[in-house]
């Protein structure tokens, strides 16, 4: 389809043609005629129509042309036909293009002197390398004979290059004659031809441009004077200097670093050598007396290191005469020599940071007051390490419990010890209950539980604890909870006791008071209890444990929610609803030793036995938000403070860090963690054991290993 | 010339003046002493002017100011010119010249008051008050209490026969008893309270009484101040009949009390309070903050915050105006509240090296300041040096309370369950 459309194209264009050719437009018509006819062929005819044209075109613009072209073609023709056959027609065949290019000469020396030729026997060689021979030379009375005969002498030119006479066409004679008069050579051409004009005028009625020249063109432009005069104000102000010659200064810093101006110019990694020390007094060949060292002082140098040593000790010579050669030259020139060759071949680029800059921006301590950072009190009594401390809830009593067996209540502001329980085993955990009325001590030891009365309520409130404590008919269990524990009377001291199937590690009082949860780790699966005091029952929980339990937390706001450490994982659940699993906290720890839980209910702190500690924001994610490592040992409990931003980390290393630790209400804000203090204080025996904060005042307890519980104050 | 000139440098004319009495009082003229002399030396130099048989410290203030450092020094330290002649006032050097035989107890001395000059009444953990007549001689026990008593007060000292003591203790109540001074000889008389003032929930921590004696006042750990009254109206004599505490074989009638007036606004144990006049009450707390309540109104007027938990505040010195208060740091603070604007202290105290356990002001000095502290140590201050006078370093533990007692010795109690006087202070 667009080879056709071309083809119709090409119809269309050649149509105004016939009718400019009218001479060969019957040839022309029979082509178009054909090429529509067939088809097929439509490409080719097309091509052929359009040669066909170009060359019409061309013959009917330049006939005269043609003509010459055709004589030429003829010569041409004829010229090679006589090359062969002699040397005297392609001279006359060179008349129409006289280049000697186009026919190559006899000879083929070149363009070199012929005298060099002279003397030899050849004149040169032919295109096969033959020696081409002089011709013999004629007399010259029989040449002058010869000349006088021939009428045709006077045409006759010898070639001196190829050694031969040419005689020259009358045409070529011709030719010269009209040469000579300064006609144009050639005979057929006619300097006075008609003028062809070839710009087609007949249909341009307009000129190429009618515009006058505008005024402009002929007068000076206006914009130059302007600057040609702004130029000469400035040049009259004096804002426009003309170069002058710089005046160099003549005067130069004579004592000045002239290691610091030009020569680092000059080089990129210039390093300036140290300056010298400029001379002194005492460098002088006769210093005065009090430059010379005494035989004291000279006798101390010698003593000295040679680092310290003085490398100038001033001596004293008479005359310039006396003084010797320097006796350094040889020893100077080899340090020198070490030194090139010690020295860094390569700049080394050195960083300087302020190491301070490079620590987080933290607030500084004094505005993170108060926080508990010296000792004052001591509470003495324990004969073994004190393993658990509790403090009551008005900050009046603290109790605590010792591997020597007995548990002792001590008055917080005295240091007096009010109280003391008796028992056989080693203590483990003492928890006081958190009612302000209701005055309990749960106390865990071995297998046993015991609710302890510590008598310090009022008369009412202890007429009811002594009613709670009466166990007169023993609980009956459910089955599986029998299984478990086991709650007994305790006669010794009017308590009562829950016997368990293994040993407790760790109890935890739910924050309403009536609920006490115990952590069993050999109990495996069933390794958490929850004990109900006022019905005097013990539910197991409908939990199913995923190894073995550390210890455990009730959330301080939320009833129902109940947070469980096992060795490496913190999971959180709620018993409101079977013990359905709510989060998974991953710690990435080794093995948790201890859990508290921000007041606030969101923020968790667990302590490892790597000495870590990770704060997590249970809001924001499953993994910790920060992960402290600051004791070297294991981290033996963690705490908050109920009312102040502080908690605290206490650890075998006999340390206890205090951190600030600032929850903000609102969720976009990160908590603010910053390390405190380290209290000090307890005997490296034994570490630090568990931390308390007291419950009101910026202070924390710390049972020590050493068996001494110390209160730090702000 | 050099010699003279350093000679003329170290010299000073000074004068010692002096307001004591004719056997310490030195002739007035001017006396050339070289300028290096030290407290000993000058107390040297007027001992050897005043020609006493028996030698007497002496303390020396020039400008109002006590002298802790060589007098060359002082005088370059507070740009006073050594060319005129100095005015030196001398008086007895503030310290214990005698220490009395030392007064056990059962158990440790929590509580002690001197503001009687016949008797020391103190109180102990085992929950029994004494009244001492004299050193080591306990003329009464005060029998009731089921706990540690925490404070006790004279009530009315005045009366000639019988003076009436109120004592605190934590098993949160308060008794008051007569004791018939009349009764006479080795032995100890028992006593039991004539009347028993219940009505606070937790330990009660300090008293103290009226001028007069019609009323105590007390401070508890359940944050309140409780005001009593004191006589034995009939009104309450019909409360008595219904509870009967202690021995039944008793026949005297015990009393009861309920609170006249209670003052709210502390948010943790007030640990101490003082009745300086008959409308103003000053309390401290362990909220960290001391304040001033009117009685009448029972309004708190003041509230000066401190910063740290206070265990103890007295009010006296200059105009008795001035408030003195230690706690949970080893710093005796003093306020004036007469100062608008601000509650930094005035003055800071700060030699001792544990918690601050009492602080007592010298009833007729306005300069005179005690502090007892848990490091075993009582402090005599003065406010016109920065360093302690003297220092009592008789307990072996810590020091619970201490007081005045007949305005020339120091009575105190602590942890090693004696109650020790140190006497001969002068105070002029």
């Amino acid at each position: 389809m667009t080879k056709k459309s071309e083809g119709a194209n090409e119809d269309q264009v050649k149509e105004p043609k016939r009718k400019v050719v009218p001479v060969k437009s019957q040839k022309e018509a029979k082509e178009v005629k054909s090429s529509e006819e067939e088809e097929d062929l439509l490409l080719d005819s097309g091509t052929d129509s359009d040669y066909d044209g170009d060359s019409l075109s061309g013959s009917l613009n330049s006939d005269d042309f043609d003509s010459e072209d055709d004589d030429e073609v003829v010569d041409s023709e004829n010229g090679e036909e006589e090359d062969d056959e002699g040397s005297e027609q392609r001279e006359v065949a060179e008349e129409s293009d006289s280049s000697e290019d186009e026919v190559a000469p006899r000879n083929t020396v070149g363009d070199v002197p012929l005298e060099w030729y002279k003397d030899e026997k050849h004149i040169g060689y032919d295109i096969t390398g033959k020696k081409i021979t002089k011709k013999e030379k004629q007399d010259k009375l029989d040449s002058f004979l010869a000349t006088m005969d021939d009428s045709k002498n006077w045409r006759k030119v010898y070639d001196e290059y190829n050694d031969e006479e040419v005689e020259l066409t009358k045409e070529e004679s011709k030719l010269i004659r009209r040469m000579l008069k300064g006609e144009a050579p050639h005979a057929d051409f006619d300097p006075y031809a008609p003028y062809v004009d070839w710009f087609k005028w007949d249909d341009a009625i307009h000129p190429l441009s009618s515009a006058p020249e505008p005024k402009r063109r002929f007068i000076p432009s206006k914009w130059e004077v302007k600057k040609v005069v702004k130029l000469v104000r400035a040049i009259r102000k004096g804002l426009i200097k003309f170069d002058k010659p710089e005046e160099e200064p003549n005067v130069y810093l004579l004592w000045g670093d002239d290691s610091a101006s030009d020569q680092k110019s000059k080089h990129l990694t210039y390093i300036p050598p140290p300056k010298l020390k400029l001379p002194g007094h005492e460098e002088s060949y006769n210093p005065s007396l009090e430059y010379i060292p005494s035989e004291e002082e000279k006798a101390s140098y010698e003593l000295m290191y040679e680092e310290d040593r003085p490398n100038f000790i001033p001596k004293r010579f008479t005359s310039l005469r006396s003084i010797p050669a320097y006796e350094n030259a040889l020893k100077e020139s080899f340090d020198r020599c070490l030194d090139l060759y010690l020295c860094p071949r390569v700049r080394k680029k050195r960083i300087n940071i302020d190491p301070e800059s490079l620590k987080p921006k933290l607030p500084s301590r004094k505005d993170l007051r108060p926080y508990p950072n010296s000792c004052y009190l001591e509470y003495k009594g324990h004969t073994g390490p004190v393993t658990s401390i509790s403090t009551e809830l008005s900050g009046q009593w603290i109790a605590s419990g010792s591997t020597d067996g007995s548990v002792r209540i001590w008055e917080v502001e005295t240091g007096r010890c009010l109280k003391v329980w008796q028992f056989d085993e080693a203590v483990k955990c003492v928890a006081w209950n958190p009612l302000p009325d209701f005055p309990i001590l749960a106390v865990a030891m071995g297998v046993d539980l015991f609710f302890l009365n510590t008598e310090l309520g009022t008369d009412e409130e202890q007429q009811r604890i002594e009613e709670l404590l009466r166990l007169d008919n023993l609980p009956e269990l459910d089955e599986a909870a029998a299984a478990i524990a086991k709650w007994l009377p305790d006669e010794k001291y009017r308590g009562i006791k829950i016997r368990h199937f293994k040993n407790l590690s760790y109890i935890d009082w739910h924050p309403r008071g009536d609920y006490l949860s115990a952590v069993m780790p050999g109990g495996e699966t069933r390794g958490v209890v929850i004990h109900q005091l006022l019905a005097h029952s013990t539910k197991r929980l409908p939990i199913k444990m995923r190894g073995l339990p550390v210890c455990t937390l009730f959330h301080p706001n939320h009833r129902g929610i109940f947070i469980i450490a096992t060795k490496k994982y913190v999971r959180v659940y709620n018993l409101h609803k079977n013990g359905e699993p709510i989060k998974k906290l991953e710690t990435g720890l080794r093995e948790i030793s201890s859990m508290a839980i921000h007041p606030g209910g969101d923020n968790l702190v667990v302590g490892s036995k790597e000495g870590k500690m990770c704060w997590f924001d249970m809001d924001l994610s499953s993994k910790p938000y920060k992960i402290l490592k600051n004791h070297p040992k294991d981290i033996t409990n963690v705490g908050f403070h109920r009312s102040y931003p502080l908690f605290a980390s206490c650890s075998e290393d006999s340390t206890a860090y205090v951190f600030h630790g600032k929850v903000y209400s609102d969720l976009n804000e990160n908590p603010l963690i910053v390390p405190l203090e380290i209290l000090r204080g307890h005997s490296s025996k034994g570490g630090v054991l568990d931390c308390k904060f007291h419950p009101r005042q910026p202070w924390l307890f710390t049972a020590g290993g050493d068996s001494v519980i110390k209160l730090y104050c702000h | 010339m050099d010699g003279e000139g350093e000679d003329a440098s170290k010299v000073i004319h000074v004068k010692f003046v002096t307001k004591l009495y004719p056997p310490f009082k030195a002739p007035v003229s001017s006396v050339v002493i070289p300028s290096n002399v030290t407290r000993l030396g000058l107390s040297s130099i007027v001992n050897s002017l005043l020609t006493l048989e028996k030698p007497e410290a002496f303390d020396f203030l020039i400008d109002g100011e006590l002298i802790r450092m060589s007098l060359e020094q002082f005088l370059l330290a507070k740009g006073i010119s050594a060319e005129r002649t100095l005015e030196i006032e001398y008086i007895r050097a503030v310290a214990p010249r005698k220490e009395e035989k030392p007064s056990l107890h059962d158990d440790w001395v929590s509580a002690v008051d001197g503001s009687s000059p016949r008797f020391i009444l103190t109180g102990c953990y085992d929950g029994l008050g004494r009244i001492w007549s004299s050193p080591g001689s306990c003329t009464h026990i005060l029998e009731g209490h089921t706990g540690a008593i925490s404070s006790v007060a004279f009530v009315n000292s005045q009366g000639g026969e019988s003076v009436t003591v109120a004592t605190a203790s934590k098993d949160r109540t308060l008794r008051l008893f007569k004791v018939d001074t009349a009764e006479s000889g080795d032995s100890t008389t028992r006593v039991r309270a004539y009347k028993i003032l219940r009505g606070h929930k937790a330990s009660v921590q300090s008293v103290v009484a009226e001028k007069h004696g019609s009323m105590v006042c007390s401070s508890s750990w359940d944050c309140t101040i409780n005001l009593w009254n004191t006589d034995e109206s009939e009104s309450e004599l019909s409360v008595s009949g219904k509870k009967r505490k202690g021995n039944n074989q008793a026949e005297e009638a015990q009393l009861e009390g309920e609170a006249v007036t209670t003052f709210v606004g502390h948010t943790q144990c007030v640990s101490s309070v003082v009745w300086p006049e008959e409308d103003v009450i000053y309390s401290c707390s362990w909220d960290h903050s001391v304040r001033r309540w009117d009685v009448p109104t029972g309004k708190d007027t003041l509230n000066l915050y401190c910063g740290k938990a206070l265990n103890t505040v007295d009010v006296g010195g200059e105009g008795s105006a001035l408030v003195a208060g230690g706690g949970s740091d080893p710093v005796l603070r003093v306020w004036d509240p007469r100062k608008p604007g601000t509650s930094a202290p005035v003055f800071q105290f700060s030699s001792h090296s544990s918690w601050i356990s009492a602080c007592k002001w010298h009833e007729s000095s306005w300069f005179h300041l005690l502090s007892a502290s848990y490091d075993g140590k009582i402090m005599l201050w003065d406010l016109r040096t920065a360093w302690p006078l003297s220092v009592i370093d008789t307990h072996k533990d810590k020091v619970l309370c201490a007081d005045w007692w007949k305005g020339d010795s120091v009575v105190s109690g602590g942890a090693d369950s004696n109650l020790r006087i140190s006497s001969g202070i002068s105070i002029s």
